[in-house]
């Protein structure tokens, strides 16, 4: 139950607030609130009392050197300044992530055991019910802040002559048959073009690889036509002019500042499919709140810390800090889409 | 590269801390590479946050000093206990640990040094001067030619199966079907998991090989009937340097195998597992009369052939990596991200605005590898005192690496017991006289050829046979596979046709 553990507030209020802004979306209102509401509660507790004492483990649930590795590996001198306590840093892979994410799910509540959790893409292992594990739901964890929010990306090869912006992308695929690639069932990615042909009517027939890296080679050897993937995944690519990024898949005209002259999916006039990959720290449920609290508000000042942004910027990576009750609108929004588009198309009785 | 370019990149190189670096980097490279279970991938993630605080130069060259060393390291282990310590080193372990037995266990491990160090010299020469061209040859390279390059790989397994060609197979069978467990890829179905988590990313390559090399063969030792016992330690009196002559015959061995490694290394779906299998399928194959009979029982060529052909993926690798932003390797694509910290951002900059780096670096893995190749040779004599360790110490130190080793890879105990069961899946087959590399062989290549051959029945959209026959690479590999298959079968014929002394076929 995110929104009764999570934020320091009466349950009554939480619920309605949680109502009345989660309707809007992304409710940058609420990251804001957040903010006052953390720092106007300050009752005693007999668990927190001292909270943190001895370090504490964050589990990644991938192998070391990845993306979401590397990204809280950026970000842990900046957290022990803030928190004033060791952070050990524990990989575990394995089963698409939920070996990590079970460890997470499953730790003792009481702070010592947090991790970061990959947004949509962590849902697909509990939403489809081929994967067994209905046992766990997006309720299983508490958020506790939000790091890094990288949108959506569309990228065709330059030389494409059938299109070459978005517009022409998709009018084209709603007429004619395109192969694009996806990192993977159940991946933003896939939900990303599953999206645009539930809405769009483009006709798509994806083409499932294990990272972004493979689905890039295969457009720039033309043997796919279009690829979903995330700005951090393709902006060197496209600085370099060796793909056409045509589309970031955001809500709204602001562009990605890494991608400046690429416009949103808005902008092009085409509302309604955002897609991102958004990784954040996260704990399980039932995670005291003023421990929750100590947490977000040092994850708030390291994550926001200029040289922090900096780092994971020079990877594309868009840092966008979000504090608890604003990371729980976030993850469930993602959990609603997801569940849709998944028993659409992925695991329901009409998907094929 | 213009030589104002070269100087500046030869500053930049020739630093305290750069040099240091890559010093640090060959050693602890080696040593990571040597011990079972720790492969250079993983020493590379977590060297990859050493070195946000470090010159770019020093820190990435680091980086490829460790990868090309470990690729070496494994050799050692695989050579002198059979027990290969990177998945790379598979295929070195065949001859590398019969020349042990033999007593020839120095001059293995020296000629492995040799060949390792010519391989990576010639990756960092393609990489310094081919790099662009290079990598678009591995743009051409897509689901169907993976596909048709994991069948060819597959075929290996008829070398690999001396004695009874039916038990390799059967073994090479059972690798495939292992590689079928697991999420598949294309439907998100979980197959063979029998509902657990820990099955689901499917069976890991590294616990399986430490399984079914290291824990099988340390039963064998355990049993006290191997004989190697004695014969190695005599082997230290011999000495450790190959001579002129036994250079001589296996230089084209090497040279052969280092284009074959390039080639497979800038291949952004294949590696050095992949690369040292083919490159000792090809020495083989090249091979005649009694020589060719020498592999799978002691051939340097063997030796040479996968440790050039593995050395060779480091550089190879590392071309898509810098010109595309494509890693061509698991152990790059972590190498990736630690360019990227240093705002070194792969295409058109890194050979422009920022070619001194660039080339600084590539000169660096230059320089890394000759020196891996220097140390190797000069500590060949000392490494292999390791044999000299009775059984009875051997034994338990091999287990508990193993499981260290295996637990290391994922933090995984679920792993553990692959390689437990692996381990006595490797021991009983051993004692039955199949061999378990085909089983290695299976899972790696399983897992592409089914990827591949799924992966281009969504691209050819309908019509199969025409779009493998539409793409020109895949003619070829369909050529080399009609050749592989039918020359022994022809060969057989011709010489029936005129009779001649039967030679035993492979």
């Amino acid at each position: 139950m995110p929104e009764n553990s999570v934020k320091p507030v009466p349950p009554a209020i939480d619920r309605r607030r949680f109502l009345r802004v989660g309707g809007l979306g992304l409710g940058l209102v609420g990251a804001a609130g957040a903010g006052g509401l953390l720092t106007g509660c300050a009752a005693d507790g007999a668990a927190s009392a001292g909270y943190p004492d001895r370090p504490i483990q964050v589990i990644i649930a991938y192998a070391p050197g990845g993306g979401t590795d590397v990204g809280a590996r950026i970000l842990q001198p900046f957290l022990e300044e803030e928190l004033g306590a060791q952070i050990q840093i524990v990989n575990r892979p394995g089963g698409g992530g939920w070996a990590g994410w079970n460890e997470i799910v499953r730790a003792e509540p009481d702070g010592y055991t947090i991790g970061f959790i990959n947004s949509p893409n962590f849902m697909t292992g509990y939403l489809d019910p081929r994967l067994g594990r209905s046992d766990v739901s997006v309720e299983s964890f508490t958020p506790i802040a939000n790091q890094v929010t990288d949108y959506g990306a569309i990228a065709v090869h330059p030389d494409d002559d059938r299109f070459s912006d978005i517009g022409e992308l998709m009018a084209y695929a709603e007429k004619h048959p395109l192969i694009v690639t996806s990192t993977g069932v159940g991946s933003d990615d896939h939900y990303a073009s599953l999206a645009l042909s539930d809405r769009y009517k483009t006709r798509f027939s994806v083409l499932h690889n294990e990272g972004s890296s493979d689905g890039i080679s295969d457009l720039l050897g033309r043997n796919a036509d279009v690829v979903f993937a995330n700005v951090g995944e393709v902006m060197s690519q496209h600085e370099d002019g060796k793909v056409k990024v045509v589309a970031v898949m955001r809500g709204g005209t602001e562009r990605s500042p890494y991608l400046p002259d690429v416009p949103t999916m808005a902008e092009a006039g085409f509302e309604g499919v955002e897609s991102w990959s958004s990784r954040g720290i996260a704990g399980p449920a039932g995670l005291d709140p003023k421990v929750v609290e100590i947490l977000s508000a040092a994850c708030r000042r390291a994550v926001n810390n200029p040289d922090h942004i900096e780092q994971l910027g020079s990877q594309g990576l868009e840092v966008d800090y979000k504090a608890p009750d604003a990371y729980a609108r976030m993850l469930k929004r993602d959990d609603k889409s997801t569940r849709r588009l998944g028993e659409k198309y992925i695991w329901g009785p009409e998907a094929v | 590269m213009d030589s104002a370019l070269f100087l500046d990149a030869l500053a930049n190189l020739f630093t305290v801390e750069v040099l240091l670096a890559i010093t640090a980097g060959v050693v602890g490279g080696i040593v990571i590479g040597a011990l079972p279970g720790l492969s250079g991938t993983m020493g590379i993630a977590l060297l990859v946050p050493i070195t946000f605080g470090m010159d770019p130069v020093a820190g990435i060259s680091m980086l490829a000093a460790i990868y090309t060393s470990a690729t070496y390291g494994g050799s050692i282990s695989a050579i002198l206990i059979n027990t290969p310590g990177t998945p790379a080193g598979a295929a070195t372990a065949l001859d590398g640990y019969q020349l042990t037995r033999q007593g020839k266990g120095a001059k293995a491990l020296a000629v492995s040094a040799i060949a390792s160090m010519i391989g990576g010299v010639v990756s960092a020469f393609a990489l310094l001067l081919l790099a662009p061209p290079l990598a678009q040859v591995s743009l051409a390279f897509s689901a169907p030619e993976y596909f048709l390059l994991a069948v060819f790989g597959l075929l290996i397994i008829g070398s690999l199966s001396a004695g009874s060609l039916l038990k390799g197979f059967a073994a090479g069978v059972l690798g495939l079907l292992l590689a079928t467990v697991g999420i598949d890829i294309l439907t998100g179905y979980p197959r063979f998991t029998f509902g657990t988590t820990a099955l689901q990313s499917g069976i890991e390559l590294v616990p399986a090989l430490i399984g079914l090399f290291s824990l099988s063969q340390v039963l064998i030792l355990a049993e006290g009937r191997d004989g190697a016992t004695e014969a190695m330690t005599s082997g230290l009196r011999g000495r450790a340097m190959p001579t002129l002559a036994e250079l001589k015959r296996i230089l084209g061995t090497i040279v052969r195998s280092s284009g074959i490694g390039v080639f497979v290394g800038i291949l952004p779906g294949a590696g050095g597992d992949i690369g040292s299998w083919v490159g000792y399928n090809e020495a083989k194959r090249f091979s005649k009369g009694p020589e060719k009979e020498e592999f799978g029982r002691g051939s340097l060529k063997g030796v040479a052939a996968a440790e050039s052909a593995n050395n060779a993926v480091t550089g190879g690798a590392m071309i898509p990596l810098l010109t595309l932003g494509i890693p061509g390797s698991s152990a790059t694509a972590v190498i990736l991200g630690g360019l990227l910290i240093h705002g070194m951002q792969p295409g058109g900059a890194l050979f422009t605005e920022q070619a001194d780096t660039t080339y600084a670096i590539m000169l660096g893995f230059l320089l890394a590898n000759i020196l891996m190749g220097i140390i190797a040779v000069a500590g060949a004599r000392y490494l292999v005192i390791a044999t000299k360790v009775p059984v009875r110490v051997l034994v338990p130190i091999i287990v508990a690496l193993c499981v260290v080793g295996t637990y290391a890879v994922n933090n995984s105990v679920a792993d553990v017991w692959v390689m437990l069961v692996a381990g006595l899946v490797g021991y009983l087959m051993r004692k039955v006289g199949v061999p378990p590399a085909p089983i290695v062989l299976g899972l790696i290549l399983g897992a592409i050829a089914e990827k591949g051959v799924r992966q281009s029945l969504v691209m050819a959209q309908g019509d199969v046979l025409g779009y493998y026959l539409s793409r020109p690479l895949s003619l070829v590999l369909l050529g080399l596979i009609l050749m592989s298959l039918l020359a022994p079968v022809l060969a057989k014929r011709m010489r029936r046709a005129v009779p001649q002394k039967a030679e035993v076929e492979t």
